[in-house]
């Protein structure tokens, strides 16, 4: 009766540590971010065809799976690279107003940011797994006004998170 | 015990409102996706880190209140984050060992 007596429907899984690398190409400049499971990151540059990436920032992260309890499923979260909440965002822009409305009537809204595809796109983020991310942390809240909102990237911001702006732990492994 | 009774008992110095949240465990972390991943719903986070980010991840864990340790001082900014997300920030002096100790004597696990 395993079931009946779990306090949630959703768990946390298979959370791993590692961290967001940005890296950038030396020649074109551009910028991409990647999750490595690494014990150490990675800082060392590398040739990709006739391409030079050298490394540029890091972050701790980690990857996790929510499994529902009811049904089993496992739906993992390899494609994200973080959670951006709004309040984290620069005061002004799109992100932050929305958030700052939302967040007076005690919704807290976050973004979920994948990484970039080689087209220079966001990796796509199915909406049911939006869907199961949101049930996972709403149904811990204790305060009972309090939603949280977690929403696809319709806001660009993978290109900040790639160009090393506003991942989740910038900045807290260096002790600045 | 309340956020604003530990506030009261540990000597911490509120930096925005203390609402009236119960404290049901402690988690000591520097690292926001820790926080994210193993932080309980409602425990108190022990950090030094004043990063706006570190409120981003109480939030989402409904944490009930933040001690920020070692005399560590957020700006502005976080303050009034963490105030729209109704998470109470606490500061002391001592360093996290200690306050982590004295929630321990508290009787919080």
């Amino acid at each position: 009766m395993e079931a009946e007596s779990h306090p949630y429907r959703y768990d946390m899984v298979d959370a791993r540590p590692g961290y967001i690398v940005v890296e950038h190409e030396l020649k074109s400049k551009a910028m991409r971010a990647y999750f490595s499971p690494d014990p150490v990151a990675p800082v060392e540059g590398y040739r990709e065809g006739n391409r030079i990436w050298q490394h540029t920032a890091t972050a701790q992260s980690l990857r996790f799976s929510i499994r529902d309890t009811e049904t089993g499923e496992l739906t993992p979260f390899d494609e994200l690279l973080g959670l951006a909440f709004y309040g984290s965002c620069p005061k002004g822009s799109e992100v932050w107003e929305i958030g700052d409305l939302a967040q007076e009537n005690k919704v807290s809204i976050y973004v979920a940011v994948t990484g970039e595809t080689a087209d220079g796109k966001p990796a796509p983020l199915a909406t049911e797994k939006l869907r199961v991310l949101n049930r996972y942390f709403n149904e811990r809240l204790r305060s009972k006004e309090k939603k949280i909102l977690i929403l696809p990237d319709r806001f660009g911001l993978y290109r900040e998170f790639s160009h090393g702006h506003i991942m989740v732990d910038l900045g807290l492994t260096a002790m600045e | 015990m309340t956020i604003k009774e530990l506030a009261e008992k540990l000597r911490l110095n509120p930096l925005n409102t203390l609402a009236d949240r119960t404290v049901t465990g402690v988690y000591i972390s520097d690292m926001v996706s820790d926080v994210i991943a193993n932080a309980k719903p409602g425990n108190v986070l022990v950090t030094v880190q004043v990063h706006n980010n570190v409120i981003a991840a109480a939030n989402l864990v409904d944490v009930s209140g933040i001690i920020l340790t070692r005399g560590r001082t957020p700006a502005d900014d976080m303050i009034a984050l963490a105030e729209k997300a109704g998470i109470p920030v606490l500061v002391t002096d001592l360093n996290s060992w200690q306050v982590a100790s004295m929630l321990f004597e508290a009787g919080l696990r």
